[in-house]
């Protein structure tokens, strides 16, 4: 990985400490097991959908779906995870709210790939399509979901719940893949330059397919975690859409396809749960928390896109210098 | 064909193929085959179907019609990942690189799975895959901030990579000078030593008889027949890839507007691709700008038109032109005609009316109020004097036939009052021979006025019917002007493909 990878690590990390401190200083309420804990498990459905949304950017797309998707599986919970259900029908229900990432996955890949439509459109049209659904199944919150399925999903050895331990080390080991692979190099390659990547004899539609299901499958394990915050089948969960797509952008991922970490998406999600969770300590409006989180990005983007901006001035104007030295003397001789 | 007992067997074998792309039949019925440890050129003008053939054999490209081997094996599935198993190894003339990856990343995705070390030693093995093939590249670096040059050599390293039996090289030589093309020229024979079938793509007749055994020549996708390249010259190859069945009428060159006086004046003019160049044009003249393409002409005109970035001086009317944008170059007069009509220059879903007036909608109605009446007056003027043929004009313009699309394209410069420089690029391409003579008769008018055009085009033909004068470009510098009185299809091919046929003249 080239240095500019690590400028928004390196700039989260310092941000989650800095807010932690400040706020640890002055609030009692802040550094205590309840509110650690409360924090790490508020930020799993983040940091899950963030985490798929950073392969559909890998591959120089988004998917605006999610945000439904996981409502979607939040409803289905409300059907197949009841109460009073055995333990086989809960891990029938499970692989059910599983199966119907995947089906998302699939047909938002089918169309993006096989139809050729732009993802922003594609997951557009899935969005409106899973959001209706929820509401004709659930159109008000009802239907309890199981007590012992949410107590698993929220186990925790002190403050640190065990499904957040899961997920560092899956980021970290994506990390490792994405940069440390010849697979992961691929998957940025074809982000970075797709005709090329063909051009080498990459499968870039199966790259791109793959992506794409791989996210709706993060999403609805998103949709678990949702599922344990909410309790109840809800047809109105927050945007994760926007979120998620934002906490990547935050991470380091591209809009333009081909660059990201999956570490940095992870403490994107952190530190925007981190906001969510101080802001009321100080007893201010939570609106506030959404518009922190704009500026932010607004910011992040400027920041981190300026290497390439600079970049592609220095190429267009270093192609008219390079030509005249490669006059004079042959470069690869 | 099969080759008898003795012969290296053959590597690469392509029986009738043929490919269409739409209405245009780019490659009709051609047999093709290429022998282990020989360099078999393939020439061809611009358009005469090379790199289709090329994109066929290398699976990127899936034929319509015909069958191919390599290696004595025949190609199921059109994918490149299967042609490189099978033992095919291509160095695309755009080259397949991803530019933000470093030299020995863009290796390493090259590679397939045997060749592969462990991800930690890539850069080590980057090194010496180089130096193995006599490369000298710097393996941490970007290869977009590598020169054309050092990107060719790693193009042509990443297809030998595989130890292909047969190496496809499309027009290896476009972005080199002398020296390189020696080292890859040695690079090239120590391969087919090595037993290797190489197929070289190439506009320049000299490097072809240089390096090749044999020379096969398409014109118009179709073989004109293969031969050994000992017993060719350049003249009776550009025989073969000109013969033209049809004759093309132009308008004639009454110079009129020829005053002369210089309009536009380039001095050390370069950017991307092209440069130094020096050029003066006077006022009503046509010049022509010939060479190979992808020799840095379209660059050349679209940086004086402020589309692209260019540094250097470069005076029109006396007054230097500012080439920082498109709107300031056309406030100079200086009008682009794209060679990308459909993307670049119309609106293709909107009406002829709109197209054609689009630029001038000040003049036509008080207070930026549209007068119907006027602009309707103004279109049907145009349509009538370039001869557009079309049902109304409410059509839109995508639904018209090329021709009569760079016809309305062309309506512009005529109603804009103060052109003094119009820059054609490939003003005939997908126009048909109708409604070519309309074009060239319209160009003709504008220069009768005072005007200077510049027209880029590969069909020397064109160049020769309808310019005054012409000059060849290669690998982005003029190297040769054709003056009126010589100028010929012949000459102007000669000129191409010989890169500098100035010494013909003067023999």
């Amino acid at each position: 990985m080239r240095f500019r990878g690590w400028i928004p690590l390196v700039l989260l990390a310092g941000l989650i400490v800095g807010v932690s401190a400040y706020t640890a200083v002055r609030q009692d309420a802040f550094l205590t097991e309840y509110n650690i804990n409360n924090l790490l498990l508020a930020t799993m459905p983040l940091a899950l959908v963030a985490i798929g949304q950073t392969n559909a950017l890998l591959v120089g797309g988004f998917d605006v779906s999610v945000a439904a998707l996981i409502t979607m599986c939040v409803v289905t919970a409300s059907f197949t995870l009841k109460p009073d259900e055995t333990t086989l029908a809960l891990f029938l229900g499970s692989l059910a709210i599983v199966g119907v990432g995947l089906a998302t996955g699939i047909f938002n890949a089918t169309l993006i790939r096989i139809f050729r439509l732009p993802s922003i459109i594609a997951t557009l049209g899935t969005l409106s399509i899973l959001e209706g659904a929820s509401l004709l199944l659930r159109n008000a919150p009802e239907g309890e979901i199981n007590s012992n399925v949410i107590d698993a999903l929220n186990t925790s050895i002190g403050f640190m719940p065990v499904a957040f331990v899961g997920v560092v080390l899956l980021v970290v080991l994506a990390d490792i893949w994405l940069y440390r692979t010849r697979t992961g190099m691929a998957v940025r390659a074809v982000g970075l330059d797709e005709t090329s990547a063909r051009r080498l004899g990459m499968s870039t539609g199966l790259v791109i397919f793959t992506a794409f299901v791989v996210c709706s499958a993060m999403a609805s394990i998103a949709g678990f975690y949702s599922a344990a915050q909410v309790q109840i089948g809800s047809p109105i969960i927050g945007d994760y859409a926007l979120t998620s797509i934002a906490a990547a952008v935050l991470g380091g991922a591209s809009l333009a396809g081909g660059r990201g970490s999956f570490v940095g998406t992870l403490l994107a999600a952190l530190f925007l749960s981190l906001i969510n969770n101080v802001l009321p300590l100080f007893q201010q409006p939570a609106e506030y928390a959404q518009m922190t989180i704009g500026a932010l990005i607004l910011l992040a983007l400027v920041l981190y896109q300026a290497p390439d901006l600079i970049g592609r001035l220095r190429t267009s104007w270093g192609g008219v210098g390079r030509l005249e030295t490669s006059d004079g003397e042959a470069p690869a001789a | 064909m099969s080759t008898p007992g003795p012969e290296p067997s053959v590597v690469l074998s392509l029986r009738g193929v043929s490919k269409a792309f739409g209405a245009v039949q780019a490659v009709r019925d051609v047999t093709f085959d290429c022998r282990g440890g020989e360099i078999h050129a393939l020439v061809g003008e611009n358009g005469s179907g090379k790199s289709t053939l090329l994109g066929m054999a290398s699976g990127f490209l899936a034929p319509d019609d015909g069958e191919i081997e390599i290696d004595g094996r025949p190609r199921r599935r059109g994918s490149p990942g299967e042609a490189r198993r099978l033992g095919l190894g291509i160095a695309y003339q755009t080259t397949s690189h991803v530019l933000d990856l470093s030299v020995a990343e863009n290796l390493y995705l090259a590679a397939s799975g045997n060749e592969r070390p462990v991800y930690g030693r890539m850069e080590r093995w980057a090194t010496s895959t180089l130096e193995e093939f006599g490369v000298d590249l710097p393996v941490g670096t970007r290869v977009g901030a590598l020169s054309l040059a050092q990107r060719q050599f790693l193009e042509v390293v990443k297809s030998l990579l595989a130890r292909p039996k047969v190496l496809l090289l499309d027009e290896p030589t476009t972005a080199l000078g002398p020296q390189e093309v020696q080292q890859l020229h040695a690079l090239v024979h120590e391969r087919s030593r090595a037993g290797v079938g190489i197929v070289y793509v190439s506009h320049r007749l000299p490097e072809v008889l240089q390096i090749a055994d044999r020379v096969s020549v398409l014109r118009d996708g179709v073989k004109q027949g293969t031969f050994d390249a000992a017993g060719m010259s350049e003249d009776a190859l550009v025989a073969h890839m000109i013969g033209r069945p049809l004759q093309l009428a132009f308008p004639e060159r009454d110079g009129d507007g020829r005053v002369p006086e210089v309009l536009l004046d380039a001095a050390g003019f370069r950017g991307d691709r092209f440069g130094p160049i020096e050029l003066k044009v006077e006022r009503g003249e046509i010049l022509g700008l010939a060479g190979a393409e992808g020799n840095g002409q379209a660059q050349f005109l679209r940086a004086l038109a402020g589309v692209e970035r260019a540094a250097g001086r470069v005076s029109c009317d006396g007054a230097e032109l500012n080439t920082k944008s498109p709107l300031s170059a056309l406030r100079q007069g200086v009008v682009l005609l794209s060679g990308d009509r459909m993307q670049e220059s119309l609106f293709p879903v909107l009406s002829v009316r709109a197209n054609t007036t689009v630029q001038v909608l000040r003049r036509l109605g008080p207070l930026g109020l549209l007068n119907r009446r006027r602009e309707r007056r103004t279109v049907d003027d145009m349509a009538g004097r370039l001869r557009i043929r079309m049902a109304s004009v409410e059509q839109p313009v995508q639904s018209l036939s090329g021709g009569n699309q760079q016809k309305v394209s062309l309506t512009r410069p005529f109603l804009r009052g103060d052109v003094k420089l119009i820059l054609a690029d490939e003003p005939t391409q997908g126009v048909d021979v109708g409604a070519r003579f309309d074009i060239y008769e319209a160009l003709r008018a504008k220069a009768n006025e005072g005007v200077a055009l510049i027209v880029k085009s590969s069909d020397p033909l064109e160049l020769a019917g309808l310019c005054d004068r012409v000059v060849v470009m290669s690998r982005g510098v003029i190297v040769d002007e054709i003056p009126g009185n010589e100028l010929g299809e012949q000459r102007i091919v000669e000129a191409i493909v010989g890169g500098r046929a100035a010494k013909k003249v003067e023999a």
